[in-house]
C-alpha cells in the first residue's frame, strides 16, 4: 500500500509521473518521425523555439493558451468531484457565440465585455445544466449525456453561425465582435489579448474555490469518497449541480475569451476550425496539469507552446505541426494508467498474459508474514 | 416526392449505415465484458487511413483488413492498459482519439495534398450492380455481422462468459474464467470491426481520407450501442436509423426547397437528440452491465 | 487482556470414513493487517460421510479458511491433503479438479442468467457450444436427486433467495464434487433451513464429506456429526456432537472469566432522546435487513448491542443516521421524527456516528489529517466564515483533538490519513465525533483495533458522555465490553431484538447463550 504525504514529496511523485508520461509521449513522437524520415532533434528544436524562443512566440503560446486554462478547469472541476465533464466543447461553443451575440447591439466599451463575457458564462452554464439533472434525478452517465449535448451544440451553432448571426457581407462567419467588446491586446502584432488575465484569474478563483471553502472542500470529499461524503453529512445533488454549473461557467468564458479577443477577425467562422476541439484539448491540459489550477496553468502554457511551436517546427524541418497532437494523445494514453511509475519497473518483469492473473494473485496472497 | 427519390434516399441510408453498424457492433461486445471505449471515433479515423494505404498497395480486400488489423492493434493496446493496468477507460479512450487525429492529419500532409488524399479508383471496392441501383457488398456483411454476433453472445459458451465478466466478474472469476485476457480479446474484436468501418468509409464509400472523415461516427457508433441496450440485431437498426439521418442531412443540405422547412442542422441533431432521450429513461431503459468501466482486482 | 482460553489446538477426534479433505497447520495473514494472522496454525479435516461443522462468531476466520481450502486463496503456511496426497491449490479451479466444491455466503451467480446460463458458465466445454440444453436435463435431474428444486430456465434475478441458494449448490454440485463445503448457508434462508439439513444428512449418507459453516450453536449440534469451534483464528477444540452440550460449545466460543461492570450512577433521567419504532428496513439484496425493531435510549444512558456481526446491528445504525432508508417504522430524535431524513440534518439534531467501515467510510484517506478532523464541523463557525475556511482555527482544533486522543501524526497540513494506522483513524473519529459532547453517540464497533489502553480511554470517555447526559447506541461483538458499558443491554439476531437485558444483573452465560441460538428460525 503506497503511503503517500501530500506536501512536498507527493507533488513530487505526481510531476515525475507526468514527466514520464512527457518523455514517452515526445520519444514516440520521435519515433514516427525517423520513420518519414524527419529529424526529430531540429523538429524539437524548432519546436521549442517557436514556443517559448522569443517574445512573439511565447505571447503566441500564451494566446494558445488561454482557452485551454478555462476548458480544463471545466474537467478538473468535474473531476475533483469524482465526475467525468467532457461538456467543455459544447458549452463553449456556446460561449463563443453568445459573445458575438451582444455585439448585435450597441453598448460603451467596459460594459460591452462585461455583458458579453455574463452572456457567455451563462450560455456554458444553461447547457450544462441538462447534464447536471439527468445526473442528479436519473443517474444518468455524465460522459453520455456531454457527448450528445456536444454535437447538438455543434450542429445549433453550424445552425446561429450560418442563419441567425450571419455576416451579411461575409456569409461565411459570424458578424465579428464589435471594437467596444474586443480585448485589448497585451503584446502588439500578437495574438496575444487580455484574455490571458481573465483565464488566470479564472484559475485562481478555482483554487481559491477548491481548497478554501467550504463548498470545495465538500466538492473534494465527494470526489474522494462518496461514501464517507455522504456519511459527513455532504449532499451528492448539490455538489453535481454545483460542479457542472461551474464548469458551464469556465467553459462559456472560454468561448468568449478566445473570440474577443482573437484579432484579427473577433468572429467565430463556419464550421468553427478555430475553436473546435478547444474542449477535448482541455482535458488533455486538465490530466497533463494532474487537475489542479496550478498544474493546469502550466500545462496549458505547455501546450499552447506546443501549438505556436509546431508552426515553427512545420516552417523549419517539414515536420506537419499536427505530429503535436500525437505526442498529446500518447501522453494522455499514458497518464491514464494510474500507477504508471510502477508499470516501468514491471516491465522489466514481462510474463505472457495469460500466467499473469495467477502471478498478481500470489503477489497480494501469497507473501510469508 | 416520387419513389425513384425514396429509393434513392433508402440506398443512401444502407450505405450510410454499414460503419456506424460495424463500430457499434464491435463496441457492444467490448462493452458487454465490461471496457467502455470513448476511442472508437479514433480508430475509425485512423483505419480510414490506413484502409487505404492497404488498399494503394495491395487492393481493396487488403485494404479492409488492414483497417481490421489497425483496429485489431489499437484495441490490444486499449484493453491492455484498461485490464492489466487498471487504467482509466474513458481518460485512455480520449488519448486515443488525439493521437488519431495527429497521426492522420500527418500523414495526410505527407503524403501530397494536405487535408485530403483520394484513394484511386482502381483500389476501392466495386459496387454490385442491379437494376436498382449499385450495393456495396459490405452493406450485405454490415447485416451479416451483426446476426453473427448476437448468435456468438446468446447462444455460445463464448458469449456466457463474456457477458459474465461484464456483468459480475467475481463470479466469473471463481467459475475459473481468465477475467483480464477475456476482457483484452473482446475489446480488441470489437476495435477490429470499428477498423473495418474505418477502411469501408475510405475504401468501399466515399473514397477519400480526410481528417474529417469519421465525422464523429465514432460517437454515434456509441449512441447506437445505448440504443440497443447491447443487442447487436437492435445495433443494425439503430444503425440504420442512425445511418438514415446521417444520409438525410447530407440530402436536405443539397435541397433549398427542403431547407427552408428544416434546416439541416437539425435533422443531424436528431441521432444525438434521440440518444439522450433513450439514455435518460424516456424511451426505453438502457441498462450497462453492472461491472462496466470498472478495472477488476481480485480482493 | 481480559481473555483467558480454555482449550487450545485441535483434540483430534476421531470420526468415521476416511479422511478426505485435511489441512495440516494452516496459516494465512493479508497484507495490511500485521496485528495478528487471520488463521492461526490451524489443523482441520474432513471425512466421507460426514457433515463437519464449523462453529464461531464473526471475525474468527470461518470464510477465510474456507477460502483457502477451496482454492480462492493462498495458503501463507500449511499443507493441504485430499485423500492422503498434498495438494496446492491456486485457484478455484484446481479445487473443482480435486473434487472441492464451495458454496458460498455470498452468492456468485451472475443475476441476468438463467441458472443453467450461470452452470454452463463454470463447464470446461468448448467455447463455441451451446451447451444448455444439456445443462438443462442434467440440473433438473440433480434437482430431482438431492429434492433441491430449481428449474434451470429462471432468470437468478426472478428467484427467491432460498432458491438462489439451491441454484448454487446445484452449481456446485455439477462438478460431481467429493467434499461440499458451505459457508453459512442458513444466514440467508431462515425458514428453508430445515429442508436443507435433510437434503445435506442424505448427501453425507451417500459418501459426501461435507464441511458447514455456521455461527448457531443449535445448527451445528444439529446437522454436525463432529464441530470444530474456531476463535479468533485459532481452533479451539473439536467435539463429536453427541457428546458435547450448547454450554460447553458456548466456553469454547466465548471463552470463560469474570465481567467487570463499571461503577456508576444510576440513569436519572426518564426523557427520551433516541426512540425507534417498528423499523424494518431492507438490505442491498432487497432481503429484510430490519424487522420490527423497537427501543428507546434515555438520556446519559448507555445501551449496548450484542450478537453476532451481521444481524442487524449495523444495518440499525445506518437506519438511524440516515445512511439508509427505513421501509417502515420511525426514527424520532428529542421528540421529533427524522426517518428517512438526510445525514447532514441528523447530525445537526445532534447525533454523532462512529461508523463499522472506519477507513472506507468514517475518514476521507487520500484528504489531510486536519480536514477529517472538522470533515462534518466543517460549516459551522469558528472553522469557516460564511464560505471561507479559516485555516488557523482549524488547525488550532485540529492539534488539540489529536493530541488529546493521541492519534500520531507528524503533520496536520501534509499527511494524508490513510498513513494512519487503524487505531489512530479510530482515535480521530473518537475524537472528532465526542469532542462537542453529543446528545446522541451512535457508535458501531467502537474499540475494534485499539489496543488496550486506547479501550480503557475510550470506556472512560464513554462514561463520561455518559455523565453529561448523552444517549449512547453502541454495538460491539464483545461481550465483557457490552457488560462493562451498558445499562441496558439488546441481543440482536436476524435483523430483530430477541433479548433485552439490565446491564447491571446481566449473566454472561445467559446472554451468550441468547446470541448463539438467537431466534434463527424465525
Amino acid at each position: 500500500m503506497q503511503d503517500r504525504e501530500m506536501g512536498f514529496a507527493g507533488r513530487i511523485e505526481e510531476l515525475n509521473k507526468t514527466v514520464i508520461a512527457g518523455v514517452v509521449g515526445f520519444a514516440v513522437g520521435a519515433l514516427i518521425m525517423i520513420l518519414y524520415g524527419y529529424d526529430p532533434i531540429s523538429a524539437y528544436t524548432a519546436l521549442f523555439s517557436g514556443a517559448f524562443g522569443d517574445l512573439y512566440s511565447f505571447s503566441e503560446s500564451l494566446a494558445n493558451a488561454t482557452p485551454l486554462i478555462l476548458t480544463a478547469l471545466t474537467f478538473a472541476i468535474g473531476f475533483r468531484g469524482g465526475m467525468f465533464n467532457i461538456g467543455a466543447e459544447g458549452q463553449l461553443y456556446l460561449g463563443a457565440l453568445a459573445a458575438v451575440t451582444v455585439s448585435l447591439f450597441h453598448l460603451p466599451s467596459g460594459i460591452g465585455i462585461a455583458l458579453s463575457i455574463i452572456f457567455a458564462i451563462l450560455a456554458g452554464a444553461i447547457w450544462s445544466l441538462p447534464v447536471a439533472i439527468l445526473k442528479a434525478a436519473r443517474g444518468v452517465h455524465e460522459v453520455i449525456s456531454t457527448i450528445m449535448l456536444n454535437w447538438i451544440a455543434q450542429f445549433l451553432a453550424f445552425y446561429l453561425i450560418a442563419k441567425i448571426l450571419v455576416d451579411p457581407l461575409r456569409a461565411e462567419k459570424t458578424i465579428s465582435v464589435a471594437e467596444w467588446g474586443r480585448l485589448p491586446l497585451l503584446v502588439p502584432g500578437t495574438s496575444l489579448s487580455c484574455g490571458i488575465f481573465v483565464s488566470l484569474f479564472a484559475a485562481i478563483i478555482i483554487y481559491l474555490l477548491l481548497w478554501r471553502t467550504t463548498i470545495g472542500f465538500d466538492i473534494r470529499a465527494m470526489g474522494y469518497n462518496p461514501l464517507a461524503a455522504t456519511y459527513a453529512g455532504i449532499e451528492k445533488w448539490k455538489i453535481i449541480l454545483f460542479v457542472f454549473i461551474t464548469g458551464g461557467f469556465t467553459a462559456g468564458l472560454a468561448g468568449a475569451v478566445h473570440v474577443m479577443g482573437r484579432p484579427p477577425t473577433y468572429a467565430v467562422y463556419g464550421g468553427m476550425p478555430s475553436i473546435k476541439g478547444l474542449g477535448f484539448e482541455g482535458l488533455a491540459v486538465a490530466m497533463i496539469g494532474r487537475n489542479h489550477p496550478i498544474g493546469i496553468i502550466f500545462a496549458a502554457i505547455f501546450f499552447g507552446g506546443l501549438l505556436a511551436g509546431g508552426r515553427m517546427m512545420q516552417l523549419f524541418s517539414q515536420v506537419p505541426l499536427e505530429m503535436v497532437r500525437v505526442v498529446e494523445g500518447t501522453v494522455v494514453l499514458f497518464l491514464a494508467i494510474p500507477e504508471l511509475i510502477r508499470f516501468f519497473s514491471f516491465l522489466r518483469k514481462v510474463r505472457i498474459p495469460l500466467t499473469f492473473r495467477i502471478k498478481r494473485s500470489q503477489n497480494k496472497e501469497g507473501r510469508q508474514l | 416526392m416520387n419513389p425513384g427519390y425514396l429509393w434513392g434516399i433508402f440506398l443512401g441510408s444502407l450505405h450510410a449505415m454499414v460503419p456506424i453498424t460495424l463500430a457499434s457492433t464491435g463496441e457492444v461486445v467490448g462493452e458487454s465484458a465490461g471496457l467502455f471505449n470513448i476511442g472508437l471515433e479514433g480508430i475509425i479515423l485512423l483505419s480510414a487511413m490506413t484502409g487505404a494505404l492497404g488498399a494503394e498497395a495491395g487492393g481493396p480486400i487488403a485494404g479492409l483488413i488492414v483497417g481490421m488489423g489497425t483496429g485489431f492493434a489499437i484495441g490490444l493496446v486499449f484493453g491492455a492498459i484498461c485490464t492489466y493496468f487498471k487504467g482509466v477507460q474513458l481518460i485512455a479512450g480520449v488519448g486515443i482519439n488525439l493521437f488519431a487525429a495527429g497521426l492522420v492529419t500527418f500523414w495526410l500532409i505527407h503524403l501530397g495534398v494536405p487535408g485530403h488524399h483520394a484513394v484511386a479508383e482502381e483500389s476501392m471496392l466495386v459496387n454490385i450492380s442491379t437494376p436498382v441501383g449499385d450495393f456495396s457488398p459490405m452493406i450485405l456483411v454490415a447485416i451479416v455481422l451483426p446476426v453473427l454476433t448476437y448468435v456468438l453472445l446468446f447462444r455460445t459458451k463464448l458469449g456466457l462468459k463474456i457477458r459474465a465478466v461484464g456483468e459480475n466478474p467475481q463470479a466469473a472469476d471463481v467459475s475459473g474464467i481468465n477475467i483480464h485476457l477475456l476482457r483484452l480479446f473482446s475489446t480488441a474484436a470489437g476495435a477490429s470491426l470499428a477498423g473495418l468501418a474505418g477502411a469501408y468509409i475510405s475504401v468501399g464509400w466515399l473514397g477519400s481520407v480526410t481528417k474529417e472523415i469519421s465525422a464523429g461516427r465514432g460517437f454515434i457508433a456509441l449512441a447506437t450501442v445505448v440504443f440497443s441496450g447491447l443487442n447487436p440485431l437492435l445495433a443494425l437498426l439503430g444503425g440504420f436509423i442512425f445511418g438514415f439521418f446521417d444520409n438525410l442531412a447530407v440530402w436536405i443540405s443539397t435541397m433549398p426547397a427542403v431547407q427552408q422547412v428544416i434546416p439541416w442542422q437539425f435533422v443531424s441533431m436528431a441521432p444525438y437528440v434521440v440518444t439522450l432521450l433513450v439514455v435518460a429513461g424516456v424511451i426505453g431503459r438502457a441498462r450497462f452491465p453492472a461491472a462496466m468501466g470498472i478495472p477488476y482486482e481480485r480482493e | 487482556m481480559r481473555y483467558k482460553y480454555i482449550g487450545g489446538k485441535s483434540d483430534p477426534v476421531e470420526g468415521n470414513g476416511d479422511i478426505i479433505l485435511r489441512g495440516k497447520n494452516i496459516c494465512k495473514g493479508f497484507p495490511g493487517v500485521w496485528e495478528h494472522l487471520i488463521l492461526d496454525h490451524i489443523d482441520l479435516d474432513i471425512r466421507a460421510g460426514e457433515i463437519h461443522t464449523l462453529l464461531g462468531e464473526n471475525g474468527a476466520g470461518k470464510t477465510v479458511i474456507a477460502n483457502c481450502l477451496s482454492g480462492f486463496y493462498l495458503l501463507s503456511e500449511g499443507q493441504l491433503y485430499v485423500k492422503g496426497k498434498p495438494v496446492t491449490l491456486k485457484s478455484p479451479r484446481d479445487a473443482i479438479k480435486h473434487g472441492i466444491g464451495m458454496v458460498h455466503q455470498e452468492l456468485a451467480l451472475v443475476k441476468p442468467f438463467t441458472v443453467a446460463q450461470n452452470i454452463a458458465l463454470g463447464l470446461p466445454a468448448s467455447d463455441l457450444s451451446f451447451p444448455i440444453p444439456e445443462v438443462e436435463a442434467r440440473v433438473r435431474e440433480l434437482s430431482q436427486r438431492y429434492k433441491l428444486h430449481i428449474d434451470p430456465l429462471d432468470r437468478v434475478e426472478d428467484l427467491s433467495v432460498g432458491e438462489q441458494q439451491r441454484a448454487e449448490i446445484i452449481k456446485v454440485l455439477y462438478h460431481n464434487p467429493e467434499i461440499l463445503i458451505l459457508d453459512e448457508p442458513t444466514s440467508l434462508i431462515s425458514a428453508d433451513a430445515e429442508h436443507l439439513f435433510e437434503v445435506l444428512k442424505s448427501m453425507a449418507a451417500t459418501g459426501y464429506g461435507i464441511l458447514f459453516i455456521t455461527h448457531k450453536i443449535e445448527e451445528a449440534l444439529e446437522v454436525g456429526d463432529r464441530v470444530t469451534v474456531l476463535r479468533l483464528g485459532k481452533t479451539m477444540g473439536t467435539r463429536e456432537t453427541d457428546k458435547i452440550d450448547k454450554t460447553e460449545l458456548v466456553k469454547l466460543m466465548f471463552g470463560e472469566h469474570t465481567p467487570v461492570h463499571l461503577e456508576r450512577k444510576p440513569v436519572k433521567s426518564t426523557k427520551i432522546v433516541l426512540e425507534v419504532k417498528n423499523l424494518e428496513a431492507l438490505a442491498a439484496d432487497d432481503e429484510p435487513a430490519l424487522q420490527d425493531v423497537s427501543f428507546s435510549i434515555r438520556e446519559g444512558e448507555i445501551m449496548g448491542f450484542a450478537g453476532i456481526s451481521g444481524n442487524g446491528q449495523n444495518d440499525l445504525a445506518e437506519v438511524i443516521t440516515g445512511l439508509r432508508r427505513a421501509a417502515k417504522g420511525q426514527v424520532i430524535i428529542n421528540g421529533k421524527d427524522y426517518t428517512n431524513h438526510s445525514p447532514g440534518e441528523i447530525i445537526r439534531a445532534g447525533v454523532a456516528h462512529i461508523p463499522e467501515k472506519r477507513r472506507e467510510m468514517g475518514v476521507i484517506e487520500p484528504m489531510t489529517v486536519a480536514e477529517n478532523v472538522v470533515l462534518k464541523d466543517i460549516r459551522i463557525s469558528p472553522f469557516s466564515k460564511g464560505f471561507f475556511l479559516n485555516i488557523s482555527q482549524i488547525t488550532k482544533h485540529a492539534k488539540e483533538i489529536v493530541s488529546r486522543f493521541g492519534a500520531l501524526v507528524s503533520d496536520l497540513w501534509k499527511s494524508q490519513t490513510r498513513i494512519l494506522s487503524g487505531g489512530n483513524i479510530q482515535r480521530l473519529i473518537l475524537g472528532r465525533e465526542t469532542w462537542r459532547m453529543p446528545k446522541c453517540l451512535v457508535a458501531v464497533y467502537p474499540t475494534q483495533g485499539l489496543d488496550a489502553k486506547a479501550i480503557d480511554h475510550t470506556w472512560e470517555l464513554f462514561m463520561q458522555l455518559r455523565e453529561a447526559g448523552s444517549s449512547i447506541f453502541f454495538v460491539s461483538e464483545d461481550l465483557d465490553e457490552i457488560m462493562a458499558l451498558s445499562d441496558r443491554i439488546a441481543v440482536m439476531s436476524a435483523g430483530r431484538i430477541v433479548g433485552m437485558f439490565e446491564g447491571s444483573e446481566a449473566k454472561r452465560e445467559q446472554i451468550g447463550l441468547t446470541i448463539a441460538t438467537g431466534a434463527s428460525r424465525a
